[in-house]
């Protein structure tokens, strides 16, 4: 009995028989299916998968970004299929940060107001903001390129800035879709010991990867096949 | 977070320049003819502001029934003055007989200028509510006295005191300057009344008038009223509605019905038909509302489709704020506030517009319109208008960009083409139904006018000059005139009229003839004439012989018109005598002479009215008019003729008018409406042709990769320029055929306004889908060639 307390404490998201799928031409093609998955708080996960197989889709629907058509997902106790759209969106602002192979960060802004966006959105006040931003061009190593615009950058750094801003809100949980993708294998490398180190602080990690050597760095695989996992 | 919002919204539009002078540019154009659109119309509208009274005050109008037609107009009989001032005189506050406004020569010393102004009785000052600068206010007390305004003053007397100075009118009697009042504004009626002498002197020195005042029929007066404190205008126009027709049997068979006329109705509601008010000016005030209206509409809608277009661009930026956090609400909010900073950046450009073209403006339309700086109210109807516009223009692109789905727009595989391209198609389609529309109605409105200035006339107006004489000088002097003018080279014929050639000033009933149909209600156009009228004007006697000086008898002719021959229903018009109803011993009857040519002396877009140019026995003359010498120049014809005029009349100014400017005045108002929806066209038509370049041009953007490809492939210039062209001579077809119809529909209603009019030919429906799709294969073009032209080498390798 205490045991199962303890533990339920420690779990950040279940998902539970997710289906899902597109009707087409008539026909349902599936995407997900029947996938069942815990993750505890702490975790560094690593899904892999050839190519089709489902695996920016399932990180999606963990991230909220997508929906599903069939089962339960509970996000630290929350059932995330029956919240309404604003429920969703604070959650995951609040606790999730994404992390994306082509960075995308938005190219109208400087490097500094790329961080500070999710902490406007979140509502911090001036003076907080401030200092977060200022901690985490520290923290990343990157204040002398505070004011560049993300076209003046290599890869590599705008993959840490795009971490960075994952980052600034604190979130618990980090969501990457292959993000040593367009990095070579150094800045890969640099990328993977970055998030090693945030595990090590804490941090919840979901990265998709085709490499073994990149997986390796989580404590846990997923593998999936047609959407399936296996 | 605002701050955030706008810091992109400046960024992006530093960043696509073009874009951006195209979407404020052309938001700016829009919000420019608005807010001119919007001057005038409030201009209009609030015309006769300057009286304090204005919703209490009326013009007395009278509609009678003459052979089952119906005629309504302000002129009244004198007799009417007393019947309300004894039966109905808890009505009204004020009643004020008044004179029609008529230009008069004011002498003071050796000065003598010519102005505008009317008789009026002495509550004038109370009820115009006039601001008397000096003198005082119950200044029309005296028979002798005159009040003026203060540009008269000015003119007259410099900087003399003209209060108790003696003036001159008409060279004829002495009056005292009782007072001097401010010029009443423009944009007001009585605008041009220069001055007011009491309706008594009117009277006292009329013989016609003292005549009428027991005459119910002779209808030649204005009355106006101001009602009493708790009076209201409907019931007490009801209330005198039969008061000539129950005072009065010999003029009851006309039906003489009498109503009141709101000062606010005088200038925009003044038409009637059958004794219907039918609206008027009015109608011209809410069309140009509406284009306006679609003009702002036809460049919000650019906004709306170069944001949609661009979304591809910004569909990145919407995943990105979505996944971290951001809410629909959110965003929309963020493009509501792009497209208010745009929105205020055009309507800094609208102003600049207006300022720069409010002279051009008030020229073409006649105003006097100011820029309303001072005015509190503007701005916060500004402020609303930015607000509405930059809902309007930004509510399309805020909703559409707003729902991307970030994972559709993260995964990369994210194109708008499907989703943006039907709204954007239903929305040039509006574009193009509106211009192609705007185009078809000002061809049309240009056609009318010009059908109607080309319609014949009757006589030749050109080198025909006409100079007032409405002075006691004149008397007496016609023939010396004449003949010192004929000798001086400059001039080859003169007559005298009671009325301008352009004009009819009198109309007359109560006469019979042989073969009147019994209870045939006549009614006349009236003018007295010297003999030589008809040669003078080269006017063509079609039948019967013009006036002749030789024979004693023609000072008892006169000569009718053709319509007069056809509507009296006279088979052999020449000799038929025209005797007067009632009073035969009175006047003595008349010879028809001959029939002239019909002239159209009245509207061009009406039928000729039957007239009748009548032997001037009694010097009753207005007007010289005189044929200039065709073999000089007009100039030399004009100097020598002020000379002679001069020599002979020196206190008087040498006045005259060009007959055919007079006659062009008749189009003035029509001309304007032309120019004016010429311009506002023109406006429409380079707006939607900025959104179509603009849309164009993210097109071939969108496409770069594509057309490189295929030219790779073999494809010529001119098959990639068929391929972008195609779409959008597609979307202009189909607003041809929405736009042809309803402006048909519009245009030929408005067309049934003019009894003269211009048939509707099938050939200005296709000049203007010509003009359409011409405007849009070269907008088109130009982006089309520019990316058909391009290294296909170079597109491929940016990918
Ligand atoms: N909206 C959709 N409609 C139809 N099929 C879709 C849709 N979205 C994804 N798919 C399909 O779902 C499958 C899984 O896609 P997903 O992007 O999750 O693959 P992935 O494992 O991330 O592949 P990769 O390693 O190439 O990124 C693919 O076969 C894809 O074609
Ligand atoms: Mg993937």
């Amino acid at each position: 009995m205490h045991y199962e307390t303890n533990k339920k404490i420690h779990m950040l998201l279940q998902l539970n028989n997710i289906f899902k799928w597109v009707q087409s031409g008539g026909q349902r093609v599936f995407l997900l299916k029947d996938i069942n998955l815990s993750v505890e708080e702490g975790e560094f996960i690593s899904i892999m998968g050839p190519s089709g197989s489902g695996k920016s889709t399932l990180l999606n629907v963990i991230g909220m970004l997508d929906g599903f058509n069939e089962g339960e997902y509970n996000f630290m106790d929350e059932p995330v299929h029956t919240l309404k759209e604003k429920h969703r969106a604070n959650l995951y602002k609040q606790y999730i940060g994404f992390v994306f192979q082509a960075y995308h960060l938005i190219d109208e802004l400087t490097v500094k107001e790329n961080l500070e966006m999710p902490l406007l959105y979140n509502k911090t006040s001036s003076s907080e903001r401030k200092a977060l931003v200022a901690d985490s061009l520290d923290r990343f190593n990157i204040v002398g390129k505070k004011d560049l615009f993300p076209s003046q950058l290599s890869g590599g750094q705008q993959q840490l800035v795009g971490i960075a801003r994952a980052l600034i809100t604190s979130p618990k949980l980090i969501l990457a879709d292959e993000p040593t993708g367009n990095l070579n294998s150094k800045q890969g490398e640099e990328i993977m010991e970055l998030f090693k180190q945030l595990n090590n602080d804490g941090v919840t990690i979901i990265q998709v990867t085709h490499s073994e050597k990149n997986a390796a760095y989580g404590s846990r695989i997923i593998n999936l096949l047609d959407g399936r996992r296996i | 977070m605002f701050k955030n919002y706008l810091k992109i919204a400046w960024r992006n539009l530093r960043k696509n320049k073009g874009y951006s002078i195209i979407n404020i540019g052309g938001l700016a154009l829009g919000m420019a003819v608005a807010l001119i659109i919007g001057f005038w119309m409030y201009d209009e509208l609030t015309r006769d502001s300057y009286f304090k009274n204005k919703d209490k005050i009326a013009q007395v109008y009278q509609s009678q029934a003459f052979n089952g037609r119906i005629d309504t107009g302000p002129a009244i009989p004198l007799p009417l003055e007393p019947a309300l001032r004894d039966g109905y005189a808890d009505n009204f506050k004020h009643i004020m007989m008044a004179s029609w406004t008529q230009d008069s020569y004011i002498k003071y010393k050796e000065n003598s200028i010519s102005r505008p102004g009317n008789y009026m009785q002495p509550v004038a000052p109370e009820l115009l509510n006039l601001e008397i600068l000096k003198g005082e206010k119950d200044g029309l007390r005296e028979i002798n006295s005159i009040m003026i305004s203060k540009s008269t003053a000015d003119a007259l007397f410099g900087k003399e005191d003209p209060i108790g100075k003696i003036l001159k009118i008409s060279n004829q009697y002495d009056l005292n300057v009782t007072a001097v009042y401010q010029d009443i504004p423009f944009n007001n009626t009585f605008n041009s009344t220069d001055y007011i002498i009491p309706w008594d002197n009117y009277v006292a020195n009329r013989e016609w008038i003292k005549n009428s005042l027991d005459h119910w029929d002779n209808n030649s007066f204005q009355m106006f009223v101001q009602l009493a404190e708790n009076a209201d205008m409907e019931s007490v126009s009801e209330t005198i509605r039969n008061v000539k027709k129950d005072l009065n049997e010999d003029t009851a068979e006309f039906n003489p019905q009498l109503f009141l006329l709101p000062m606010e109705d005088w200038y925009l509601r003044n038409n009637f038909e059958d004794g219907k008010q039918v609206g008027g000016r009015i109608k011209y005030v809410w069309l140009f509302g509406i284009i306006g209206a679609f003009v702002l509409l036809l460049a919000c809608i650019n906004f709306m489709n170069l944001s949609t277009a661009r979304s591809e661009k910004r569909a990145k930026e919407v995943g990105v704020r979505k996944s971290i956090g951001s809410q629909k609400g959110q965003l929309i909010y963020q493009f509501l506030s792009e497209s208010f900073l745009v929105v205020l950046f055009a309507f800094v450009v609208a102003i600049a517009i207006v300022l720069l073209s409010l002279d051009g403006f008030n020229e073409l339309a006649s105003k006097e319109i100011t820029f309303p700086w001072g005015i509190g109210m503007f701005w916060l109807i500004s402020v609303g208008f930015i607000i509405f516009t930059a809902l309007l223009a930004g509510s399309y692109p805020a909703l559409y960009l707003s729902s991307f789905k970030p994972v559709d727009v993260l995964k990369g595989t994210f194109k708008t083409g499907k989703y943006a391209s039907l709204p954007r198609k239903i929305l040039v389609v509006i574009q193009f139904t509106v211009s192609v529309a705007f185009i078809i109605g000002t061809v049309i409105v240009m056609q009318q006018i010009n059908y109607a200035k080309n319609r014949p006339i009757g006589y030749d107006r050109n080198g025909l000059i006409q100079i007032p004489t409405w002075s006691a000088d004149f008397q007496g002097k016609t023939d010396i005139m004449r003949e010192q003018f004929i000798k001086s080279g400059a001039v080859t014929a003169m007559a005298t009229s009671s009325s301008p050639t352009t004009r009819v000033w009198s109309n007359r009933s109560g006469f019979t003839w042989e073969g009147k149909p019994d209870g045939f209600q006549e009614d006349f156009a009236w003018t007295e004439v010297s003999p030589e009228y008809a040669s003078t004007l080269n006017l063509k006697v079609v039948q019967g012989r013009d006036f002749s000086r030789d024979m004693a008898s023609d000072s008892l002719g006169i000569l009718i018109n053709r319509t007069a021959v056809k509507y009296m229903g006279l088979e052999n018009p020449v000799g038929t005598v025209i005797r007067d109803s009632d009073k035969e011993n009175l006047t003595p009857s008349m010879k028809i002479l001959g029939v002239v040519e019909d002239i159209i002396s009245q509207s061009p877009y009406e039928p000729v009215k039957q007239a009748w140019y009548v032997y001037d026995r009694n010097n009753n003359f207005s007007y010289y008019n005189l044929r200039l010498n065709p073999g000089q120049s007009a100039k030399q014809n004009l100097a020598i003729v002020e000379r002679v005029f001069k020599e002979n009349f020196p206190a008087i100014p040498f006045e005259y008018d060009f007959v055919d400017d007079e006659y062009a005045a008749k189009f003035a108002a029509e001309q304007r409406i032309g120019t004016l929806s010429g311009i506002f066209t023109a406006l429409a038509i380079l707006i939607s042709c900025l959104g179509l370049f603009g849309l164009t041009s993210f097109v071939a953007e969108q496409r770069t990769k594509e057309i490189g490809v295929r030219k790779v492939l073999g494809a010529t210039i001119f098959n990639v320029w068929n391929m972008l062209s195609k779409d959008f001579l597609k979307l202009i077809t189909i607003s041809c055929f929405i736009a042809i119809p309803i402006a048909y529909y519009v245009m030929n209603g408005w067309l049934q306004e003019y009894p003269y009019r211009v048939i509707l030919k099938w050939w200005i429906f296709a000049l203007a889908v010509f003009g359409a799709m011409g405007v849009t294969v070269l907008t088109v073009s130009f982006q089309a060639i520019k990316a058909a032209k391009a290294n296909p080498v170079k597109s491929l390798r940016t990918e």
